[in-house]
Formats: C-alpha cells, structure tokens, sequence
C-alpha cells in the first residue's frame, strides 16, 4: 500500500481532518481491518489540482486511536483500568501483561491484551475477576461466563452471545501502547463508536 | 468469535417501531425459555436508538439485563417471498421461565433460520431419490408414491414388523402424533423406538413404578428447595436458565446444592465453592453412594416417618391390580422375580441393612466418592434441623445417573426421594432435569403385545428395534429427526451391518422410471436387505448421506406454527415467522401425504390442512397425561378460535397442563402430586397454582374437564409410593467386566453434554462462533492421567477398545438369568467388537481422575463406538455411560497453538482465587 508515501495536496477538510488525525490506518491494522468492519471508505483526490489528479476509493480506520500506556509501566498479572473508544457508557476496558503468547497480544512476547469489562451475555461485570493462573475473565457474577483472555477473549464455559470484545492493540518502538479499534460489539450499544 | 479470521460486525441494525413482534420458545433444551422475534422488511427504515425510534421502547446504551445483542442474535429471512431483518432475543417481557435470561444456545438461534448466504445453505429443499448412488432431486409426487408402495409392499408381504420406525420424541407435538398414529395406529408396528433409545422403553423405571412423574415439578421447587440434589448432570451445561434463575438464586439465599457425577463444570465449581458438595461418581456406582447415604439415615433416625406412614404403599397395595391384568403390566413382570417388592417397610429396611455393598466403607472404595462427603450428603439431605422441623431436599436426575444403570439406579433414587420425603410439595419433588422439550404426543396404543421378544416367565418386552434390525429383520426403516447410529450404543457395528443390508446388497436403482426404482426396491428387501427412507432439515451423515434411498425435505421451527411443553409443562405456541425453504414440508404433512397413499385415510383422518388441524385433532389424546391441553381446546372454541390462535393469545407465557376450564377462566397446573394443594384451595395468590382458582375440588371435573390421579397423588393403583429394592447384582455383573482392569491403561469413559453447542451440533456446525470454541470432538482427561501418557492440552489422541460388547441377536429368555450380562455371555449372545474415535485432548482437573469425558453424540467421532450395547437387564435400555477405553497421543493438533480455536482452559473456574 503506497497511500503513506504519496504527497497529496489536501483538497477537503475532512481528507485534513482525517490526516491529521492518523486515522489513515498502519500496515497492520489494514490487514487486520480488511473484513471492512473496523474500516469504512472514504474517496480522496491524489495529487489534486495536476495533470495526473485521480480520485481514489481509500480505507480509514473508524476507530481513533489512544495512547495507554507503555509497556515497561505494566506488571505482569496486574490489569490497569482504561477508557476506550470514548469516555462513554460501557467504555471501560482492562489492559494486563500475560506473561504468556496471547491471541491478538503485542509486545515482543505478545503477551499484552486488552478486553472490555462488560459481559457480552447480559452486561454484568467483570471487572476484579482477573485470575492470573488461567489468564481468565469470570465467572461473572450473573450467569457465571468465563473468558480466555489468550484465545481472543473466547468463552471458556458460559452464555455470551459473543467472545469478549478486545482491544486491537499497537506498538510503537517506544514500547507505548496504543488502542486502535475493536473486536466485537461492546455490551449495551449497538454501535461501537456511539456513546 | 472475534478473531482476525472472522469479525463479528461491530454494529448492528435496530427493529423500528411498526415491526412485527412475535413469541416463540426456543427449540433446543428441556427449559425453552421465551424468546421474542423482531422482523421487519430490509426494504424499510430500521430504528434508532431513542426509545421512541425502537421496539424494544429502551435507549441505547442499554442497562444490563436488557435489549442488547450482537449480530448472532440477528438475520435475514424471507417472509411471504420478501427478504426481511429479523432479530430473536430472549423475552424480557416473560414473567416465567426465563425472564429475559437465555444460554448461549438458544441465544444464537437467530443463526438457525434459513439463510442461503449463510452456512444455513445447505437445508434440505426438495425430495431426494438415490440414484445411481447419488440423492437426485424429485419431486414430491414421485418421491411419496415410491416410500408408499415399498412400505406397503414390505407389510404385506413380511408383517408389521418389518416395518420400522426410528423417530424423535420431541419435534413439536403434532409432528409426533402424526408418525405415532401411523406406526401404532394403522401399521400396527412394535418396532418403534425413540431417539434416545433402542426400543420404546421408559428412561427412568425406577421413578414410573415408585409412582413419580419425571417432570412434575415447578421450576420454582428447584429455587425453594433447602438442599437439591442433582444427579447425572450439571443443569448449568445443557438446561442453563434451570439454573442461572432457579437454582442460583437458591444457592444465594443460602440453600444446598448436592451434585453427583463425575464432571465439574461451572455449575458444579459454583455449588462446591457456595456450601454445596461435589459427589466425584465413578460411572455406574451411583447406587451404592444412594444405598449408603439411605443407611446413614436409617441408622440416625432422619428418615421423614411421618411422611411415608401417610404415603407408602404397604405389599398388598403394592400389588393390587393394574392396568391390563398382572401377566402384562410392567410393574408385575418385575415382581415375579421377587427382586423389587418388599413384603413390608419393615423388611424392606432389613434387606438394606443387610447388603455389603451400602456399608459406607464399601460405597466410598467403590464409587470412590470420599466417605465424609457421603455421610455430609445424608445429613444435609434429610437431618432434622435445630428446631426439630425437617430440611425441604428434592431431587432431581438426568442421563448420568439413568443410563449408567438404568433400573437400578433409578429404582435408589427413588427411595431415596420416599426416604427423605421428597416428591408431593412444594420445594419438595422429585424428577428429571430433562434433556429435550416434552414434544410427544401418542397417536395410538403402543402395541407392545405383537413384540416378539419375551421376558422369562410370561412378559413381552417392547422390541429393541437396534438388535432386531441388526438381525436383518427390519426390511424398510422410517427415519424421522434423528441420527439413529451415532445416537445408539455400538455405532460402528450396527454401522457395518447397515452397510452390509443397504449399500452392499446388490439392487441398487439405476433408473430414473418410477416403476423400475419400486421394482429395485422390492427385490433389495426380498433378497434379505434394508430400504431406508429419511425426514430431515438436513442430510445427516450417515443415515441420510450414506444410507438413504429418499430423502423427505423438512420444515422446522420458524416455519410452522407448533405446540410443545417445557420441563415444567409449560405448553406454548412456537410461531411461524418465515418462509421454510424450497419445497420443505413439516413432519405431519408428509405422514399424512404416505398414510394417504398407503390407504390409511378411509375415514379422512389425514385430511389435515394445517398445523391447527392436528393438533385439534389430538387434543383430546392428551387428556390423562401431563401436557393435557385439551381443554384449552375447549376455551378456544367457546370464545370463537382455533385452538392455536387460543395459544397465541397465551404467548411466550403458555400455560402449564394439565389444563383446566371452569366458569370461563382458563387454567394450568404448577405441579403434579401436589399433595398439599387439597389444603390450599381458594387460598393461593399465585396464577400458576390451581388452587388459586378452585375452592372447591369437585368443580374442577365439571364439564369435559378430568382431574388425573397424578395432580394430588400420585401414579400407582392406590395414589400411593412404592418403595422398591435396589439390586446391585442386577448392574454388577457388566460393571465388573468392563470396569478398567488393573495395568491395561484402560479408564472409564463418560459422554455427555457440553455447555456450548446442542445434540449432534445439527444447528451448531453452521455457527462460525461455536466451531471456533468446538471445532472438533474433545475429550476431558485428568492431569495425572494424561501425564502418564504423555498427553497434554491439544494433543490429537486416539481412544480405543477391543472389548466392547454388542449383543447380536433378539432372544427368547428362558431363564431369568438369560436377560443377565453374565447370561448373555454365556450364551453365546455377545460380540466382543472393536471400536475407536479420535478426539482433542483437554486435560483439566475438573473430571474425575480414572474417567475420560466426551461428546456423546459428534458424528465425525462417536462415543457410541465404544459404549456397551448390552440392553439393561430390567429395563432394555442401552446403559450409554458403560464404556471403558485406552488413550494415546497420536499427534498434536493446530488448535494446541493457534489462538483462534479451542480453549483448553477448565471450565470450574469460579474466580480471581481459583487454584
């Protein structure tokens, strides 16, 4: 993909908007993002205002991306609170550091996840249930759903209509952590980035 | 499943006000909870997240517990030929059952529905006829013309017999009735059975002739009981909402939940770390753990005295006349040989202080349950507490517990019941769990005097239908709903003999002319072989794929309005709301289509034009037993409606039967042997109690309404219990074979039930979200075990025996002795086969160490294969826990490292602490 290393001239505000933003999506987050879920299309005008000006069907990421922290501040099996994609109903999420190799992990070990705290069964709440032995969610207080926090956040035994939602997670050379976008559909909305 | 590889969407569409809501239950577990469909045309506006703008009337984000889902609970279907959403959420609008709750199984079920652009595709749409060894698409006509004239001709020329029928019990009420009014009523064929089972025979003898109905108690009862004991099953597994809105909330409010199997799953970790017990059961000895804990509770005095002097039926009461006579009864033939009825309470409570095997030191080395938790379950089951009143336990059972030993199992549990009176109120009862909705409708007399197999003495046995078609003497077999092979014990050889009679047999239709394919068909079963014609939704391997010679396309939940009953009775409508695929037509339709054809429809019988005609038809069938809806009929009728339009008003509530219609107000029943609801008529403020509307007794038979026996009593000549015997040398004699012998590596190996997916995976191998956890048959196997194979987590392994035994023929008993393993043997009866499946290990603590566990029922890997196909002695059930088998890695499979799939991790996790 050589969108990043083409100079276009900014012809709208929402092309201005969206740059500098960085909403125009990493290598890696289009490969993972090509299911056009976490995606949308948008048009652009490449070199615009030249001879060779053409317009160009392009992906951006839906999702804004957030600075979480860096790895070095993680301890491994202590969970650190975060919001994400917004400060909204239902934004909390937990990032831990493993210690094992985890489904969607980054770090050299790739073993740091982040899931959201809200049971994908019927709301209750996972927050506290952090067992670091299994690297486990649950049971959840209301009907006992148990998540594998190595396996995409996959019930272990459980009701959850779908796996837990989970962070889709970078990083960057510093070892800061970003959130990026979402797997699954958050507890309680019907769309992910409204709040 | 979020992975890379499939992203759920990440939002989803919501109902607008003007779509259509309609009720329904779901078509899977015992509980059928509510659910609540929203369609609405992909054409028009959708909703918006404003209570105003919704059908749901709530804002998004929603509070927990309410109108949430993600895109496994949505779909699109078509309605009248028009593509539209739908969205199938458990109702939160129920006061019953399951109050919004739902498991993960019913709580996908909006990928159940025909979608061609889903995994759904490959539904059965037309007819099929093999031809040239392949299933060509026919039409209806054609298709019915050739099943009716084989039939026929088979009866004609070899009897009734070699007619057999292998159906479900549970697809929708007037499905069943149809196909059981064809095989008792006009065909008149002993060779019938179930699903479940190899022959017609009752799953729980030990409760039928104690007197207990298997579902007579009120969801209610589990939440009030102050100790629940559950054996043979984890209801969180399978009947989730039993347990997330029944049974938690009990544990919550400081009640006692017993468990006995060997298997800890959620439930059973959230019992144990709650107060409750874990009784760890080694397969098959259940009976000797209940004859202990009976001892320890003889032995202090705990036993509830008042209860049985006012409910026990003494030896007189026991005996006196049943039914059709003492010669053809099933209690009698069994008290012929004098192993069940005491002469007296008394000498009964001499004979169990007289066995061995129930002295606690023997239980405990036996059945390896610790001697301390035993006695623990003894007190806290019937120990008076300290103001002296006694301590409310029910009890209730599932497959672990009755098809590891069928009769003797079933006949201690219910004494056990008796003995701490359980069983006649509330909070008090006694039954099963259940596996499937009670969706049986009988449609005529079994005719269990035309079965040939003969118990010593003068008894007839209703046919085991398994043995006597691997005898070849089943010429065509109706398979209707069911995978029959992997379903039964002994899969793989009844498999080869299926080969042998079907597809080995040299006439095989090689024409497409109607009368060259019946002229193929007779010769295949006059030169000794099998014709198989098959109803499905979708071509199972093997019956359908391999074995069939046509195939009937059928239209299922969704796609015609059905009646059913839950584990409560709880009767409900299930409602049409889209259009079924191609040409598929319902069970009862095509039954009736064949009966036509066979010449069965002299008196228009058949001559049904809807579901609502059928189930008219039957109602008044139903009257004596527990789903008795027919006077819901009767209401329907004097308010101008049809009896399923009548259920549609009573929606995802229903009503439980049996059923009742007195001055215009339309009633059901809480619980059967409700013993105290004499004592509370005109008092009761709950609307499910019958009391509530009834001060009087005599006016609830007024008009065609019938009180049965079974509503304050209970089911025996007197109303009374009988407390049988329970014999060990019945059970003894298989369990000491086949128990793993001492240095072959052998262990037991258990099958069952898994939270996640339902039956034979029919509607899961088509949900990407539950192939990613299950994608392929697993098998549970303790730490030390595997690590003396060497086998961990992921690893591909093999499970095999060479020493499973299948019983080869339909006998004659002469001897009572005869129907015995040992006997059995002896006589030559019994093959020793070979058997094997492959599975992925999943090594965990949470079974029992020297017991395996797997999928009972996964045609790719069948645990049948390895389970005993010895029929019950008493019984003739098939005891489907009886297996033994060696393990060894054969491999490692992808799932051991690729994230995606499979977690490995135990499933008795209960929080942050667990070890």
């Amino acid at each position: 993909m050589s969108l990043s290393k083409t100079k276009s001239k900014i012809s709208t505000k929402k092309e201005a908007s969206c740059i500098s933003n960085k909403c125009l999506i990493s290598r890696r987050g289009f490969l993972l993002g090509s299911g056009a879920v976490a995606v949308s299309t948008m048009a652009v005008t490449l070199l615009p205002g030249t001879a060779k000006a053409a317009k160009a069907e392009v992906q951006v990421a839906r999702y804004p991306s957030k600075k979480i922290g860096n790895i070095k501040q993680l301890k491994q099996d202590i969970p650190v609170a975060f919001n994400y994609p917004d400060e909204g109903r239902y934004s909390d999420m937990m990032l831990v550091r493993t210690g094992t190799r985890c489904g969607g992990g980054v770090g050299p070990k790739q073993d740091v996840v982040a899931f959201s705290t809200f049971c994908t069964h019927q709301g209750g709440p996972l927050d506290g249930s952090y067992n670091k032995k299994y690297k486990s969610l649950g049971q959840c207080p209301f009907h006992l759903s148990t998540y594998d926090l190595t396996r995409y956040g996959m019930l272990i035994s459980g009701q959850a209509y779908e796996s837990l939602p989970q962070v889709v997670l970078e990083m960057d050379k510093k070892g800061d952590i970003y959130a990026v976008g979402m797997m699954g559909l958050i507890f309680g909305r019907y769309d992910n980035l409204e709040a | 499943m979020a992975t890379p590889y499939y992203r759920p969407a990440d939002k989803v569409p919501l109902p607008p006000k003007s779509a259509t809501v309609k009720t329904t239950a779901c078509d899977y577990c015992i509980v059928a909870c509510a659910y609540k469909i929203f369609r609405w045309p992909v054409d028009g506006p959708n909703g918006g997240p404003k209570a105003s703008q919704n059908a749901f009337n709530v804002d998004f984000p929603v509070e927990s517990l309410s109108w949430w889902y993600p895109d496994n609970q949505y779909n699109q279907v078509m309605h009248n030929g028009k593509l539209h959403h739908v969205v199938i959420l458990p109702d939160r609008d129920t006061k019953y059952v399951n109050k919004g709750d739902s498991s993960i199984r019913g709580g996908c079920i909006a990928q159940k529905v025909y979608n061609p652009r889903t995994p759904t595709a490959d539904r059965l749409k037309t007819p099929l006829i093999r031809i040239m060894g392949t299933l060509l698409p026919v039409d209806w006509n054609t298709a019915l013309e050739v099943a009716a004239e084989v039939g026929k001709y088979a009866i004609d020329r070899y009897g009734p017999l070699a007619y057999g029928f292998k159906a479900n019990s549970y697809q929708y009420m007037e499905n069943t009735y149809a196909f059981r009014k064809l095989a008792w009523r006009n065909i008149v064929t002993p060779n019938y059975s179930d699903h479940d089972n190899p022959g017609h025979y009752p799953s729980t003898p030990g409760f039928r002739d104690a007197g207990f109905d298997n579902f007579g108690f009120a969801y209610d009862d589990l939440r009030d009981a102050e100790t629940l004991l559950i054996a043979g099953t984890d209801p969180y597994e399978t009947k989730t909402i039993a347990f997330t809105q029944y049974i938690k909330p009990g544990i919550e409010d400081g009640h006692k939940v017993i468990y006995m199997l060997p298997r800890r799953s959620a439930g059973v970790a959230y019992a144990e770390a709650n107060g409750g017990l874990w009784l760890d059961v080694t397969p098959g000895t259940d009976s000797l753990v209940l004859g202990a804990m009976m001892r320890i509770i003889y032995e202090k005095g705990w036993e509830d005295t008042a209860w049985m002097k006012k409910w026990l039926n003494n030896n007189w009461e026991t005996s006196s006349g049943f039914g059709q006579g003492t010669r053809n009864t099933n209690w009698q033939w069994r008290t012929t040989w004098g192993k069940f009825q005491p002469k007296s309470f008394k000498e009964w409570k001499k004979w169990l202080f007289a066995q061995k095997e129930y002295e606690l030191a023997t239980a405990a080395e036996m059945s390896g349950v610790a001697a301390e938790k035993i006695a623990k379950a003894a007190e806290m089951l019937a120990k008076p507490k300290a103001d002296g009143s006694r301590v409310k336990s029910t009890i209730v059972v599932e497959k672990g517990l009755y098809w590891s030993a069928n009769t003797v199992n079933t006949n201690a549990i219910a004494a056990l019941g008796i003995t701490v009176g359980a069983g006649g109120r509330p909070g008090q009862m006694v039954g099963r769990m259940g596996g499937h909705q009670r969706g049986g409708q009988g449609g005529g007399r079994f005719p269990t005097n035309k079965s040939p197999q003969k118990v010593p003495g003068r008894r007839r046995l209703k046919l085991n239908v398994d043995v006597w078609t691997r005898s070849g003497h089943t010429r065509f077999a109706h398979v209707i709903g069911t995978t029959w092979l992997t379903s039964m014990s002994g899969t793989q050889s009844l498999q080869r003999r299926f080969d042998e009679l079907i597809i080995s047999n040299p006439n095989q239709v090689s024409s497409f002319d109607k009368k060259e394919i019946i002229k193929t068909l007779k010769a295949r079963m006059d030169s000794g072989g099998m014709v198989v014609i098959n109803q499905d939704i979708y071509l199972r391997d093997p019956i359908g794929s391999r074995y069939a010679d046509i195939v009937f396309p059928v239209a299922t939940w969704g796609e015609e309005d059905f009646l059913r009953a839950n584990g409560e009775r709880r009767l409900r409508l299930y409602s049409k709301f889209y259009d079924a695929p191609g040409d598929a037509k319902p069970d009862w339709w095509i039954i009736a289509e064949l009966a036509k054809r066979m010449g069965y429809n002299a008196s228009g019988d058949y001559d049904w034009k809807n579901s609502n005609d059928v189930a008219e038809a039957m109602s008044r069938s139903s009257r004596k037993g527990r789903k008795a809806y027919h006077m819901v009929k009767v209401a329907a009728h004097a308010e101008g409606k049809t009896l399923h339009e009548k259920f549609r008003e009573l929606g995802s509530d229903g009503i439980q039967g049996p059923t009742f219609y007195v001055d215009g107000k339309l009633f059901g029943s809480k619980r059967l042997h409700d013993t105290e609801l004499m004592s509370r008529l005109g008092k009761s403020d709950d609307p499910q109690d019958i009391a509530h509307y009834v001060d009087n007794i005599d006016v609830l038979s007024s008009g065609a309404n019938i009180v049965s026996k079974k509503t304050t009593h209970f089911n025996s000549q007197t109303g009374k219990q009988n407390l049988q015997k329970f014999r060990w040398s019945l059970h003894s004699d298989l369990w000491n074979w086949l128990k793993p012998r001492d240095g072959s590596g052998e262990l037991w190996m258990s099958n069952g039930r898994t939270n996640e997916v339902w039956q034979s995976k029919f509607d899961d191998f088509r949900r990407p979200y539950i192939m990613q956890k299950w994608p392929e048959n697993w098998c549970e196997i303790h730490p030390d075990d595997a690590k003396k194979r060497g086998i961990e987590s992921g690893d591909r392994v093999v499970l095999y025996s060479d020493r499973v035994p299948v019983v080869k023929e339909t006998i004659l008993g002469v001897k009572g002795s005869d129907y015995q393993f040992a006997g059995l043997m002896k006589n030559g009866h019994i093959e020793l086969t070979k058997g094997a499946i492959t599975a992925i290990a999943v090594v965990t603590p949470d079974i029992k160490k020297g017991v395996l566990f797997t999928d009972f029922n996964d045609h790719r890997s069948q645990a049948n294969a390895l389970t005993a196909a010895v029929p019950d002695s008493i019984s003739g059930n098939w005891n489907y826990k009886m297996a033994i088998a060696k393990v060894r890695k054969i491999g490692v499979s992808p799932y051991k490292k690729d994230m995606r799939a499979m977690s490995f991790t135990r499933r008795g996790i209960v929080d942050a602490d667990t070890a």
